[in-house]
């Protein structure tokens, strides 16, 4: 597993200077304001957020004016970069949670905004109506299933938008394992962040944002996944992030990741946001939480003694553990009996059908084609082909269908269907009538929608009739088989099988295979290392003379201080003949001063001395008095040297 | 010398009375077993000869002459979901046989069931032998083990040495061809699908649970694909591409136990 991280140190420094370009940058594009109270319709004593976003400009530093019967709350900001599609944008988000306190329409007066570089925003006014609640009218009943704005405390999610963090249900999205437990919760878009001790925000977490907490089973609830990393840590991810759990399916994350960066609690962070949807196949109260397997450095191992460690940083250390995300409780419904249509078929959501009917003038035993067309949001796996009534003058076949979702969590897009079906007499025949049905969430009711068809022109006469291409016919009748079409039985059992396993599915299959494949590539590496390192057959000789001459070396010094001119000779001259013999690869015994004296003349004048010596020495046995063997060893020595190379 | 060559006889004779039981088990040319069935079938007593047909495949195992003959039986016995999963089988077993696909349409088109013959390419990667493909594979990894350790030895003969490169250069690119091939009919024959045997049609399921929400029916004999399980219900995929959940008694798995479910039919 490969981990390539990014670099710390100058990196650090890098993204400062990106992030302070990146403020310039916006103001090269026109600034403009956003503006959302929500929600628009509250009972006393809610919060009520007051959000303005200024995309590409900068200044935020500006208040609402005070409104009788509102109090004023917490003021979160927040500022978020862009990357997308090769464009930058940033916007900056300024929420005031405002708290009614007493009921009535309210209208907060519209104001200018002053931006840094002289452009002036002109904020609308906006309204505000207030009821008296639970003490008063009553209060909203907790309907499961509406949108999320119908809870007021967690605003509609905008990707363009500010931090938007985890739904207020629960805790805090967890720190990273291993970081200091989260001393204190800042905030970011109004909702918790985890920190460090050291106040400053979590290295990693991971924040799901689902539309709504409460859905009934089958339902399919978007949702958004978002990872975030700081800059300072950022190490690069191999794994999804996953659902904790068996209680909720969730589609595939196969669509690539949105990215982008954005600032919160005035730390750079890389996000990586998906799109999504759950579903959770029985009713109750059931957790739901994400983890991602997550990468991020963790400290940085200085480049000791490299004088370019502001360009070549040293190796990250990367943490590696699975963070959790946020944790929810999702409030899974039954759907209700009342009412349910006898053909509903599991759909829940909003949907629209039509239908059209191709062609309108046929032959008796001739197919028209119902090309009927659903589209909307919901659990589209559950959307089947509208029921058409029985009609016995009409006779109909399978429908096929195509799905073609217009969002990445596949919970918007359209559905068509063809039904092939055939008049089974002449005349102008209506159609089928034919309907549609779905559970809607937020009205907590199942809806009918009606499909009108049209009326065909059938010509001709009944007469006997194959199935159109493709279809067959319908369950309604017999399945007895026919006398005639079959054929006939097998007279022998051929080869028998006591398994209809495939044996791939057996582990002998693949371990005979990687096992000799295995092997395959040891010996492949064994015959790369081999041509690397050459074989060197002199090697262990050489030592040998190496660690020979080191010895007559020191034999020599020896034998000079002593005076003992015998020994001094004897080794010098071994010395010198193990020297000449290792460069010409020779037997040191058979360098004589006249073999030497043949490979190189030059060299042997100036050993002749030291030869003609150590044989007058060692011949004679003389001891050599009045010898300086102190000068004889330097000189010795300097013919040792690597300098005084034979030719 | 004369011990040994009579052990090797022996060893020889031993051989070829195995390999002849062993062909006079798996592939009869002619047994009394199959002909009781077949004669059950034409006398009409198309129960009895299923049963028949039954016994045969638990004592000797499954083939596809002999599933094709109990489908029949089925069909005849007015069984469609067990008709369709018996040529489901033997179509698994077979392939390319015309036979078996012309029986399976004719069976869907009466169970009021849409065709679904194998396309060229889908016949084409479900006909694989897989026991031939492995020896296929062990060959050309051998054969390439083989040169490498030749390689390895340096061996002094300059032919043995080409060949050892002519069967690198060569078995490389066919392994790897082998590999991909391999990786692609098991990613498409891996699917489980499973055939319903629910009288008359298998309700379809909001969730796998008692008393869920029953969101429609598939009719008896339809082919599907199971996407998953909880407890005691699959969650299979429609040939219409609806998802539900259906219970395991519904399901008959079309390679038999290939997910616990009850034993094959």
């Amino acid at each position: 597993m490969r981990i390539l991280s990014r670099a710390h140190g100058l990196g650090s420094a890098l993204c400062a200077v990106a992030l302070s370009a990146l403020a310039v940058l916006p103001c090269l594009a026109v600034p403009t304001l956003s503006q959302q109270i929500n929600p628009p319709e509250a009972t006393i004593g809610d919060d009520v957020q007051v959000t303005f976003v200024i995309q590409n400009g900068s200044g935020t530093n500006f208040n609402l004016q005070p409104v009788d019967g509102l109090q004023n709350g917490q003021v979160s900001t927040s500022t978020s970069f862009s990357f997308q599609n090769g464009s930058i944008s940033s916007s900056a988000a300024k929420t005031f949670h405002l708290i009614p306190t007493r009921a009535g329409d309210f209208t907060i007066p519209a104001f200018e905004i002053h931006l840094q570089d002289g452009t002036v925003l002109h904020a609308q006014a906006m309204k505000l109506h207030v009821v008296a609640g639970a003490n008063g009218a009553p209060a909203a009943p907790q309907a499961p299933g509406p949108p999320p704005t119908a809870n007021p405390s967690v605003p509609a999610f905008n990707p363009n938008g500010p931090v938007v963090m985890p739904p207020a249900n629960n805790a805090p999205p967890q720190p990273v394992p291993g970081n200091p437990a989260p001393s204190a919760a800042a905030t970011a878009g109004g909702n918790a962040v985890p920190t460090e001790s050291d106040g400053r925000p979590a290295k990693v977490f991971l924040v799901i944002t689902p539309q709504t907490t409460d859905a009934y089973v089958g339902q399919s609830i978007p949702m958004k996944i978002e990872w975030f990393i700081r800059l300072d840590a950022d190490a690069q991810q191999d794994s999804l992030p996953t659902i904790k759990g068996s209680d909720f399916l969730m589609n595939n994350l196969s669509v690539r990741f949105h990215e982008d960066t954005l600032a919160v609690m005035d730390e750079g962070y890389r996000r990586e946001s998906w799109s999504t949807a759950i579903s959770a196949p029985k009713p109750g109260d059931f957790p739901l939480q994400m983890e991602r397997d997550s990468y991020w450095i963790k400290s940085i191992n200085p480049a000791r003694l490299n004088p370019f460690v502001n360009f070549f940083p040293g190796r990250p250390n990367l943490a590696h553990e699975p963070i959790a995300s946020n944790q929810l409780t999702i409030h899974v419904h039954d759907l209700p009996d009342e009412g349910r249509p006898a053909n509903f078929t599991g759909a829940i959501g909003q949907f629209t059908a039509t239908a059209t009917a191709q062609p309108d003038t046929v032959a008796v035993g001739e197919p028209v084609t119902l090309h009927f067309t659903v589209t909307g949001q919901g659990n589209f796996d559950y959307v089947r082909c509208p029921a058409l009534t029985a009609d016995p003058a009409w006779k109909t076949y399978v429908p096929s269908s195509k799905f073609t979702p217009q969002n990445e969590s596949h919970t918007q897009g359209i559905k068509d269907f063809e039904m092939a079906v055939i008049p089974q007499k002449n005349g102008t025949v209506p159609l089928p009538q034919s309907s549609f049905n779905y559970f809607d969430p937020a009205t907590k009711q199942y809806m009918t929608v009606p499909i009108t068809l049209p009326s065909i022109t059938v010509t001709g006469a009944m007469a006997a009739r194959t199935p159109p291409p493709g279809v067959v016919t319908d369950s309604t009748e017999g399945t007895a088989p026919a006398e005639a079409g079959f054929l006939p039985n097998r007279i022998t059992s051929g080869w028998t099988k006591t398994s209809l396993i495939p044996i791939y599915r057996q582990a002998w299959f693949w371990i005979v295979q990687g096992g000799l494949f295995a092997a395959l590539v040891v010996g492949l590496v064994f015959l790369i290392l081999r041509s690397r390192t050459k074989r060197d057959d002199g090697r262990e000789e050489r030592l040998r003379r190496q660690h020979s001459m080191a010895l007559e070396t020191d034999a020599m010094g020896t034998a000079a201080r002593n005076g003992d001119a015998l020994a001094f000779f004897v080794a010098a001259r071994h010395a010198i003949q193990l020297h000449l013999s290792t460069r010409w690869r020779v037997n040191p015994e058979s360098l004589t001063l006249t073999e030497i004296r043949q490979r190189d003349p030059q060299l042997a004048e100036t050993l002749e001395p030291l030869f003609v010596q150590a044989d007058e020495i060692i011949y004679s046995g003389g001891t050599g008095r009045g010898l300086d063997l102190a000068q004889w060893e330097r000189h010795v020595r300097d013919l040792l040297q690597p300098q005084t190379q034979p030719a | 010398m004369t011990f040994q060559f009579s052990r090797a006889g022996r060893f020889v004779t031993l051989l070829f009375a195995l390999g002849a039981s062993i062909l006079s088990l798996t592939a009869d040319t002619s047994d009394s077993e199959l002909d009781a069935a077949n004669r059950a079938f034409a006398y009409g007593s198309y129960d009895e000869a299923a049963g028949l047909f039954q016994k045969i495949i638990a004592a000797r195992g499954y083939s596809a002459a002999l599933c094709f003959n109990l489908a029949n039986a089925e069909t005849k016995a007015n069984h469609p979901g067990l008709a369709m999963l018996n040529y489901e089988r033997a179509r698994y077993l077979a392939p390319n046989d015309a036979d078996i696909n012309h029986n399976l349409q004719l069976a869907r088109q009466q169970a009021g069931l849409e065709p679904n013959s194998y396309r060229w390419w889908e016949a084409l990667m479900l006909s694989i032998n897989w026991t031939v493909w492995l020896a296929l594979m062990v060959l050309c990894l051998s054969l390439l083990l083989f040169a490498v350790v030749g390689t390895a030895m340096k061996l002094p003969s300059p032919a043995l040495r080409t060949t050892f490169r002519l069967i690198f250069f060569i078995g490389t690119p066919l392994l790897l061809m082998f590999a991909f091939v391999e990786l692609a009919c098991i990613g498409f024959n891996n699917r489980v699908e499973g055939v319903i045997i629910a009288p008359k049609a298998a309700n379809l399921l909001l969730s796998p649970i008692d008393g869920a929400e029953k969101i429609g029916t598939i009719p008896e004999g339809e082919l599907v694909t199971v996407e998953g399980r909880h407890d005691k219900y699959f969650r299979i995929e429609a040939r219409d591409h609806h998802f539900g959940w259906i219970q395991q008694q519904d399901l008959e798995p079309v390679i038999a136990d290939s997910f616990d479910a009850k034993p094959a039919n």
